[in-house]
This record gives C-alpha cells, sequence and structure tokens, in this order.
C-alpha cells in the first residue's frame, strides 16, 4: 500500500512537469494548428538557464542570496529567457511560412530543434550537469503522513506546477490577450474580422508556452535529473503525448493527460519495468490515439468536405 | 436508383438534415435546392460517406451503403464533385482524371515496377480513357491542357475538370455540388448543356445542388427543396419555385405574405 | 422571387478564391514566356539543369559516372564513401516514397534501418550463435521489416500530419530504446536473464554477405551491390511512380478526402508506402550491418534520421534525382568536412558564393569583401595595442589556409570562449540582419563574414559533428523559407 502511494506521489509531480510542456504543445496547436517540435528544446534551454543562474549566485554550495530567493530567481530568468526565445522562434522559422504547405513548419522546427541541440553542445559541451539540490534543499525538509514521504523538492515542484497550470487558466480567461488567444483557436478568420490582432496574440502565446517548458526544464533539474543539451528529446515527446492524450488544443485536456502520463509510467517503472517504461507509454499513447483519436477532452475534429 | 428514407444528420445540438425521404430514379435528373445551411452539401456528404448518418437509411439500387467507407461507396458506382473544387491541384490535369480509374484497374505494385504487359496495356487504356473524358467538355480541356498542373485551370475549367474526374470513376449516380457556382453567364448555359449531356450520353442519373435557378430549371425533372435540414417542397419547377414555403425559406415571412 | 442574388453572392466569392490563388482565366498561357524566361543568379542553376539536359541523359551520365567510380577508384576510403552513398540513396528513395509521393511524414523511418542492420547482426554473429545463409537472412528481414512497417501504419490510417510524426517518431525511439534494454531481459519461465541486443555495447564480429560461394571480403563488392541495387530502384520505383498506385499515392497528398471519393483506397495504399519504405530502409540496413561488421545502436538515432530528411527535402521530396542529389550532399559533404583543409576552403567559398549572390552587383561584392579584410585587420591591430594576447599557436595552425589567415585573423587565447562568444553574437546579428533596413544591412554583412570566419576558424573547424548538424538545421529553416520545394522539386500549390 505505501509503496503504491509512494509511487503515486513521485508519478504525480513527474506529471505536473510533463503537463506543463503539454500545456506549450497545446496552446500553440490551438492557435497556428502547428506541431512545434522545437518545444522539447525549448525546454532543455530552460534548464540549461537554470543552471548557469544557480551557478552565477555562487554554486550549490554556497548560495550567495537566500536559497528560496535563489530558486525564485532562477525560475523568473529561466522563464524570461525561454519565453523570449520561444518569440524568436515563431519569429524566423514559423511565421514566414504561415502561408508555406501543411509540411514547411513541421520540417522547419525540426531545423530549429537540431539548432538549438547542437547550439547547446557546442556552447555548453556535452557533460551532463546537475542541480545538486539535495546539499541546499535538504531532503528532510518533506513530511509524511502514513507511510508515504514526500520530500521538501518534490513538494515544491507540485505545488509550483499546480499553482502555474492555475496561473495559466486565469490567464487565458479573464485577460485579453487571452481571450483573443481562445478565439483564434476557435475561429482564426472571424477572429481577424473581429480586429484582432493576430500577430500579437501568437507572439505571446509562443511566450507563454515556452516559459512554462523553461519552468519545467528548471524542475527537471531541482528534481536532481542530469541537464544536456539531447534532454529535451523524450520528455518533448511525453508533454506531447500528454497533450494528445488529453486531447490536443484542450488545456484542462493537457493538464489531465499529463498527470494522467506521470501517473503510469511511475507505476510501470514502479511494477514492471524501469528499462521498458517509455514503450509502455508509447504503447499508452496508440492506444489512446486508436480508441480516441480526439483525446479524452478534446472536441470532434471538424471534417471539411 | 438512389433511395433515402428518414435519414436524420445531427451534429452535436444542430441538425443538419431532418428525417428526409428522397428517392431518384434512374435517368432523372434531381435538383437541390435551399438556402446557405440548408443542409444540402451535408446532403452529400452522408450519401457519399463522409458523414455517418445518426439515423435513417441511404441504398443504392436496394444495397445499403451505410457503414461503406467512401472509397467503396464509389466502387459502388456513387460519383460526386466538391462545392469548393478539390482537385488534385499539382498533378497534370490528366493524371487527375486517371487517377480516378483507381477502383476499376488492377495494376499492383510489382506489375507496375516490372511493366509487365497486362500492366502496360492498362495504362494505355487509362490513359485513352482519360483523353476521350477531356474531349467531353470539347476544346475546353484537350491537347496541350493535359500535361498542365491543374493549379494552373482558370476556375471554370477546374470545375469541368472535377467532372470528367467523376467520371472516370464509372459511376452510376452522379452528385454535382454547385457545378455553375462562379461561372460567368456563358458558362452557365454551358454547364447546362454539359448536365444534359451527361444524362443522354453518359446514361447517368444526376442529383445536382445549384442556386442558380437557370440551370435548375434548365436541367431539373424535378426539384427538391431543403431549408434547415427538412423537406419543404418537391415537385417540377415551377411547383417548387412558387412554393410558399420556399419563397419564405429564401425571403423570410414578411415575402411569402406579401405575395 | 429574386433568383439572382444567391448566384451573384456566390459568383463574387469564387472570383474571390480565384484571385486569391492567383489564378485568372488562362493566366497560365498568358505567363507562358514568362516562365520559360531564365532566371537570373544562383536561383537560375535548377532551372538552368532541368531545362539544358534531358533527364534520361542525366541519369546515364551519373550511372557512367558511379560506374567508373568503381571500376578505377582503389583507395578503401573513397570506396567506402561511395558505400555509405550507395546506402543514403536507398535511404532516402524509400522515405522519398513514404513522405514525397504519398505525403506521410513518417519519423521513425531509421527505426526501420536499424532493425535491418540488428536483425542481420543477430542472424549472423556470435551474438546469438547464428549464422544462417545471407539470402536467408537477407530475404526474413526484408518479410520482417515490411510486416513491422504494416504494424506502424496501422496508426497512421488514423492519424495525418502531425500526429502522424509523433508517434512515428515515438516509434523510432523507443526502438533505440529496446535495443538498450535487451540486453538484460528475465523471462517468466526462465531464472537467468538473456542478453539480446549486447545494449549500448553494440554487436561485433558480424559475417559478410556471402553469395554463391562468394564471400564480400572487399568493400568493392557492397559498391557493385549497391550500385545495381540503385539502379534497379530507380527504374521501379519511377515506374510505380508514374503508373496506378504512383498516381494514387500522390492523390494521398493532394488531397486525402477527395481521393478517397474518387475510389482510391487511401488506407490501403498508406500502408503500402510504409511497408515499401520500411523493406527498402530494412534492407539497406542489412547491408550496412554486413559491410561494417559491427552495428552500434546509436548510430540509427536521431541524427542520421535528420540527415536522410535534409537530403530528402533539399533535393526536393517527391523527386528521384532530388533524393540522389540530396544523399551525395549529405553523405559526402560531412567527409569533406571532416578534413580540416577541405573544409576551411570549402567554407570560405561558400562564403564567398553567398556574398557574391547577397551583393548583387561585383561593386558591392569587392566592398564586402575588402571590408571584411579591413575588419579582419583593425581588429588584430586594436585588440593587439590593447596588449590582449594574440597568440596564434602552432596547434592552431592547420593547414596552409589557417597559416594564412593567422596573419590577418585575431587568434584568442581561449578560443572556446570567445569562439562561444562570436556564435552567439553571430546569430543575434543575423537575426537582426533579416528584418532591418537595406542601409543597416549593408553594414552589416561585412561584420557578419568577418564573425562567420572567426568562429569557423576558432571553433567550428574542430568540432565536425556538431557543426554538420547545425548546418543543417540551418538548411532545412532556411530552404522552408525560401524554397521549400527543395532543390529539384517543383513548386507545389496548396489550398488548406
Ligand atoms: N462537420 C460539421 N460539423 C458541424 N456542423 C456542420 C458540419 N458540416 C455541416 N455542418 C452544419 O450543417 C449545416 C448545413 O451545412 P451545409 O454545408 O450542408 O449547407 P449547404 O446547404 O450546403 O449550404 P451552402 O448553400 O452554403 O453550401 C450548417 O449549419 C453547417 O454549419
Ligand atoms: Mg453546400
Amino acid at each position: 500500500m505505501s509503496y503504491l502511494g509512494q509511487q503515486l506521489v513521485n508519478g504525480l509531480t513527474l506529471g505536473g512537469v510533463y503537463a506543463l510542456i503539454a500545456l506549450g504543445y497545446t496552446l500553440v496547436y490551438g492557435v497556428l494548428q502547428i506541431l512545434n517540435f522545437a518545444h522539447g528544446d525549448v525546454y532543455m534551454v530552460g534548464a540549461f538557464i537554470g543552471f548557469f543562474v544557480m551557478v552565477g549566485l555562487g554554486g550549490p554550495l554556497a548560495p550567495s542570496v537566500p536559497v528560496a530567493i535563489m530558486v525564485l530567481i532562477m525560475f523568473l530568468v529561466a522563464m524570461l529567457g525561454t519565453g523570449l526565445l520561444g518569440i524568436v522562434i515563431e519569429r524566423f522559422a514559423y511565421r514566414p511560412l504561415r502561408n508555406s504547405t501543411r509540411i514547411a513548419p513541421l520540417i522547419s522546427a525540426l531545423g530549429v530543434s537540431i539548432l538549438l541541440q547542437n547550439a547547446a553542445l557546442l556552447l555548453f559541451s556535452a557533460n551532463i550537469r546537475t542541480y545538486d539540490t539535495s546539499s541546499y534543499i535538504p531532503s528532510t525538509l518533506g513530511f509524511s503522513f502514513a507511510d508515504i514521504t514526500i520530500d521538501g523538492v518534490r513538494l515544491f515542484v507540485l505545488v509550483l506546477s499546480i499553482a502555474l497550470m492555475f496561473g495559466l487558466a486565469r490567464w487565458v480567461n479573464t485577460t485579453q490577450v487571452g481571450r483573443a488567444m481562445r478565439a483564434i483557436a476557435y475561429d482564426r478568420d472571424a477572429a481577424v474580422m473581429m480586429g484582432i490582432d493576430v500577430d500579437k496574440v501568437i507572439r505571446w502565446t509562443f511566450f507563454v508556452s515556452a516559459a512554462l517548458a523553461g519552468a519545467a526544464g528548471v524542475m527537471n533539474g531541482l528534481l536532481l535529473r542530469g541537464v544536456s543539451n539531447g534532454m529535451g528529446l523524450v520528455p518533448g515527446l511525453k508533454g506531447f503525448t500528454a497533450a494528445v492524450i488529453g486531447g490536443i488544443g484542450s488545456i484542462p485536456g493537457a493538464m489531465l493527460g499529463g498527470l494522467l502520463l506521470g501517473v503510469v509510467e511511475s507505476l510501470a517503472q514502479g511494477y514492471l519495468s524501469t528499462n521498458f517504461s517509455d514503450t509502455i507509454t508509447f504503447a499508452l499513447l496508440i492506444v489512446v490515439m486508436l480508441l480516441k483519436p480526439n483525446g479524452l477532452l478534446g472536441k470532434r475534429a471538424i471534417v471539411k468536405a | 436508383m438512389l433511395n433515402l428514407s428518414n435519414l436524420t444528420m445531427e451534429f452535436g445540438a444542430l441538425r443538419s438534415i431532418s428525417e428526409l425521404d428522397l428517392t431518384v430514379n434512374k435517368g432523372e435528373i434531381v435538383s437541390v435546392i435551399g438556402p446557405n445551411g440548408a443542409g444540402k452539401t451535408t446532403l452529400f456528404n452522408v450519401i457519399t460517406g463522409i458523414y455517418t448518418p445518426t439515423s435513417g437509411s441511404v441504398e443504392l439500387d436496394g444495397k445499403s451503403l451505410l457503414g461503406l467507407d467512401p472509397a467503396r461507396i464509389n466502387h459502388a458506382g456513387v460519383a460526386r464533385t466538391f462545392q469548393n473544387v478539390r482537385l488534385f491541384l499539382n498533378m497534370s490535369v490528366i493524371e487527375n482524371v486517371m487517377s480516378a480509374t483507381y477502383g476499376h484497374t488492377r495494376a499492383g505494385l510489382f506489375s507496375s515496377a516490372l511493366a509487365l504487359p497486362k500492366s502496360r496495356k492498362e495504362e494505355k487504356l487509362v490513359r485513352a480513357k482519360a483523353e476521350e473524358l477531356l474531349s467531353f467538355f470539347g476544346s475546353r480541356l484537350t491537347g496541350y491542357r493535359w500535361d498542365q498542373p491543374a493549379y494552373s485551370l482558370s476556375y471554370a475549367n477546374r470545375r469541368r475538370l472535377e467532372i470528367a474526374r467523376a467520371l472516370a470513376t464509372e459511376p452510376k449516380l452522379l452528385l454535382l455540388d454547385e457545378p455553375a457556382a462562379g461561372m460567368n453567364p456563358k458558362e452557365t448555359q454551358e454547364i447546362t448543356e454539359v448536365v444534359e449531356r451527361l444524362r443522354v450520353e453518359k446514361g447517368l442519373t444526376i442529383l445536382i445542388i445549384e442556386h442558380d435557378m437557370h440551370v435548375v430549371e434548365g436541367v431539373s425533372d424535378r426539384v427538391v427543396a431543403l431549408d434547415h435540414g427538412v423537406k419543404i417542397a418537391e415537385g417540377d419547377f415551377d411547383h417548387v419555385a412558387t412554393h410558399p414555403n420556399v419563397v419564405e425559406a429564401y425571403l423570410g415571412r414578411g415575402a411569402a405574405d406579401r405575395k | 422571387m429574386s433568383e439572382n442574388r444567391v448566384p451573384e453572392e456566390i459568383q463574387e466569392n469564387a472570383a474571390h478564391e480565384a484571385a486569391k490563388l492567383g489564378i485568372g482565366t488562362d493566366e497560365w498561357v498568358a505567363q507562358h514566356e514568362e516562365r520559360t524566361a531564365r532566371k537570373k543568379g544562383l536561383k537560375g542553376v535548377p532551372q538552368f539543369i532541368d531545362e539544358s539536359i534531358p533527364a534520361w541523359a542525366r541519369w546515364v551520365v551519373l550511372l557512367a559516372a558511379a560506374f567508373a567510380f568503381g571500376a578505377f577508384v582503389d583507395n578503401q576510403y573513397l570506396l567506402r564513401i561511395g558505400v555509405n552513398l550507395g546506402l543514403f540513396v536507398m535511404l532516402s528513395y524509400g522515405l522519398n516514397i513514404v513522405m514525397g509521393y504519398a505525403g506521410l511524414l513518417d519519423l521513425g523511418y531509421v527505426a526501420f534501418y536499424g532493425i535491418g542492420a540488428y536483425g542481420y547482426a543477430l542472424m549472423s554473429s556470435e551474438q546469438l550463435g547464428h549464422h544462417w545463409s545471407t539470402w536467408l537472412s537477407v530475404l526474413i528481414i526484408i518479410i520482417g521489416t515490411a510486416l513491422l512497417g504494416y504494424i506502424v501504419s496501422l496508426p497512421a490510417r488514423r492519424l495525418f500530419g502531425d500526429y502522424l510524426a509523433i508517434v512515428t517518431l515515438f516509434f523510432g525511439q523507443v526502438f533505440v530504446q529496446l535495443v538498450l534494454a535487451s540486453d538484460n531481459i528475465t523471462f517468466p519461465w526462465a531464472d537467468d536473464y538473456v542478453d539480446i541486443t549486447a545494449g549500448a555495447n553494440g554487436i561485433p564480429g558480424i559475417d559478410p554477405f556471402s553469395f554463391f560461394g562468394h564471400k564480400f571480403l572487399n568493400i568493392r563488392d557492397y559498391y557493385w551491390l549497391l550500385l545495381v541495387l540503385v539502379a534497379l530502384l530507380t527504374i521501379t520505383i519511377s515506374r510505380i511512380n508514374r503508373t496506378r498506385i504512383g498516381r494514387a499515392w500522390r492523390t494521398i497528398r493532394e488531397d486525402a478526402l477527395a481521393a478517397e471519393s474518387m475510389g482510391v483506397m487511401v488506407n490501403r495504399l498508406k500502408t503500402m508506402a510504409f511497408v515499401t519504405g520500411a523493406a527498402i530502409a530494412g534492407l539497406a540496413g542489412a547491408i550496412f550491418a554486413a559491410m561494417q561488421s559491427a552495428v552500434f545502436v546509436s548510430g540509427f538515432d536521431m541524427p542520421l534520421m535528420t540527415m536522410i530528411y535534409a537530403a530528402v527535402i533539399l533535393g526536393g521530396s517527391g523527386s528521384l534525382a532530388g533524393a540522389v542529389m540530396g544523399a551525395i550532399v549529405m553523405s559526402v559533404l560531412p567527409e569533406v568536412l571532416r578534413v580540416t583543409n577541405y573544409s576551411e576552403i570549402l567554407f570560405l567559398a561558400v562564403l564567398v558564393l553567398t556574398l557574391a549572390a547577397v551583393g548583387k552587383s561585383v561593386k558591392r561584392f569587392t566592398i564586402n569583401i575588402v571590408s571584411i579584410a579591413l575588419i579582419g585587420f583593425a581588429v588584430k591591430i586594436l585588440l593587439g595595442f590593447a596588449s590582449i594576447k594574440i597568440t596564434p599557436t602552432e596547434e592552431w595552425v592547420v593547414g596552409p589556409v589557417s597559416r594564412a589567415l593567422s596573419h590577418w585573423m585575431y587568434v584568442p587565447l581561449d578560443r572556446v570562449l570567445w569562439g562561444n562568444c562570436a556564435f552567439v553574437i553571430l546569430i543575434v546579428l543575423i537575426a537582426y540582419f533579416t528584418t532591418t533596413t537595406p542601409r543597416i544591412k549593408t553594414i552589416l554583412l561585412p561584420i557578419i563574414g568577418y564573425l562567420g570566419i572567426f568562429l569557423w576558424e576558432v571553433r567550428l573547424v574542430t568540432d565536425v559533428n556538431t557543426t554538420r548538424q547545425l548546418l543543417i538545421g540551418a538548411m532545412l529553416v532556411v530552404l522552408m523559407i525560401t524554397r521549400p520545394q527543395g532543390f529539384l522539386g517543383k513548386p507545389r500549390v496548396e489550398v488548406l
């Protein structure tokens, strides 16, 4: 029982990270109907920014500011940095292709992904970095109930990811840009006719989507996983899987899909096999796509004829 | 030939077709009219298997078409054109027509790869057939135009090419979705003649959606009027055109009263 | 009842649509001259090649060249490049069927190559202790990969575009993971674990091909085998493309729904494309494993995938000649880049060509070159006066080109650090360049040129693989923006 509970908690933490990545896919897909292949690599960049901010503030062993502030700055700088990166990617790799063929943005995104990965390789070398979280957030900080322990870092990541999700939901529902974004997702032509500045909304969408990925990247680092130039590929795939399972284009869907995926993966690792957990996730994706092609919360796609 | 009974198509809460009964007899030309959004195109999409109806039945020569995919329905003898013209734009004019013979030709991967005599002969036949179908429109789509990419055609020629492509599937029943849309009066007149010739020369049964009342008047044996998915009138052109329900559907209640 | 109101509206709409598509009555005929008029400069090169040499003649020349290469070249290294090129062409052909004809974005394609290679390795090495006959193993591989292609195509039936891309990408990742993890599997019915794939260690000692008692001990044997296969594939694939199945594939790429309504069995054809592509890749994989005599799963991962894609797209997806051209660029160029001296010459040549293309007039071009030279001297002198260390160390001077450059270019002590800075600044400048006014562009161009040379010399030449991938990435983006149909492809029109 306790083992199960422990796996569930771990799964939810992981799921929070996936959900943040998934949201990025879903937001961009909603307004542009393109799959932002480079998203996983934006996440990688976020993790690197977080790392270098940490080093810049004195490193894990001798931080020059209180730990809480250091972590806060890490998140803020990473999110801002990746957000700007998102805007740049949109401007140079997607905007010129808005009226191009269907396949062109996908290929262009593939190009951006290769560029980012190798730029990181060139700049930061192939060394795997770690955040070394345990030296500034002691693992004793957590608490336990029944037999389940949740350490401080996990709890923090879980709470922060949920907070970010709520923040996003609020942003989409209450701000002008957020509402304009939903309008475009619903009917682009009508939105244009209503005088919505599509370019601006798309810019914002990319900013927010990339910033969420950046936050996910830092969380990944805090959870003590390695930071390296190729780290974006698999979480990128998982995030996309989560978005599809939830129903691409649907914001609650992406959250649900992310959490679900995290839990499934964690259970698979705990009970079946560590090595094959990605294979199991893949199988889940295939099953969902075949049984419910529009995802759990997705709208039915409209066939135009 | 075509038999629809009690057909209903719902998209969520929206009923695009509502308990529709419709029969088209062999050799007949039937027009479907109705204001925008009446459900005419939806009707075609249901017949050709693109949508599965919520309830009701679709039969061709007594055989149900329900549950068949669009390709099989085409093989059963139903071909169509699209309201928004969906050609294979980057293929040549003649390839557009040739590709539509897929259903009744056989050449497979290996026989094509090895250029077996059988498949070469078939290829020749297909080409000859495509050329013949394209010459159905006089000089409009012949000669040097065969090898042009389809995107280079004028709008009217695209519509003609789409008809030729539909004919290449050797249908019994042809569904034309607004064949005269976007054409000038002369071209419209030509289309009217083409539809009549399709019946006489190709022996086709035709169901046609059209907004241009000159065309409707010119070609139809029978006219069916739809509004909000409901059949509101049926009969010969004069009967339907002056039917109060139809006038109301097009012009609103006030107009119907004034008349 | 007003009869004309509705049609007029629709007519207007249609006219608007037509205008949007850039089509009017017989515009095609009206533009005949313009279309055939040769484009000037670099842009006219593909057209020039296209018009001046008939297709069959190009193939004959290519074949003759390939034949001569196999007959007269004795250098093992060069022959190996030839074999790699052959494999690359096969892979590009296969992908060209799936993506170029049927329009299915299959990002797991390289996994079939890996499966072919691993399949052959397992049937012909000490790993599992099998040494089956070449005929049998190759047959099993072709059938096996085809079958797997069939299975992967099943989700493809429901999915299109982006979804398919991701599912197949995932499939490719799963292949890699499975191979990595299958060195230590405990089956429920057995006590001990089994090692199937040797994980990341790869499988060494793979038997060479052997047909009718002739063992392929020389690399040249593989070269001939590949030449024959590629020639056969060229003929058969182009035949298929011209006839029923190929036409049907292309209709799916154009408009799957319309194709289906015209009686094309879309699902069956998608499957057929997948199966054919997979079988070709599988066969290529088997040849690779036999030639290389060792396989490592890392060779079948994303980097190779991106190179195959780059090849097909660069050449022009949907065109066999394009696939060959792309394969040549993608497989021979990296070899050239590997030799530092060549790569420097190549880089400078590309730079000069780019300047020529961008500068338009001879005067501009000269100004640009001179400015770059001046910037170089200026930087060197200024930093020299500021007594920041100038150190053209022996280690850095690798050939005559860099020796010559070392008199001109400032070389910092910490090459990595300054190279990285230059890299970042260069990216920012290029980004700015594409969006700014012509005046600023003129000023920026020489600076960008100088930084490019600097970056290349202090950083990129020493890191070939990264450089290559960077170039591929940049090429994909730039190509999509400037010439999405690729070098030899036809421009496409899409309304969606
Ligand atoms: N796939 C779909 N999903 C939801 N609603 C649909 C779908 N297809 C059609 N509809 C709705 O069904 C109704 C009928 O549409 P339809 O295209 O059949 O009209 P129509 O009679 O062909 O009109 P027009 O003269 O403009 O072509 C419309 O309200 C349309 O919005
Ligand atoms: Mg309609």
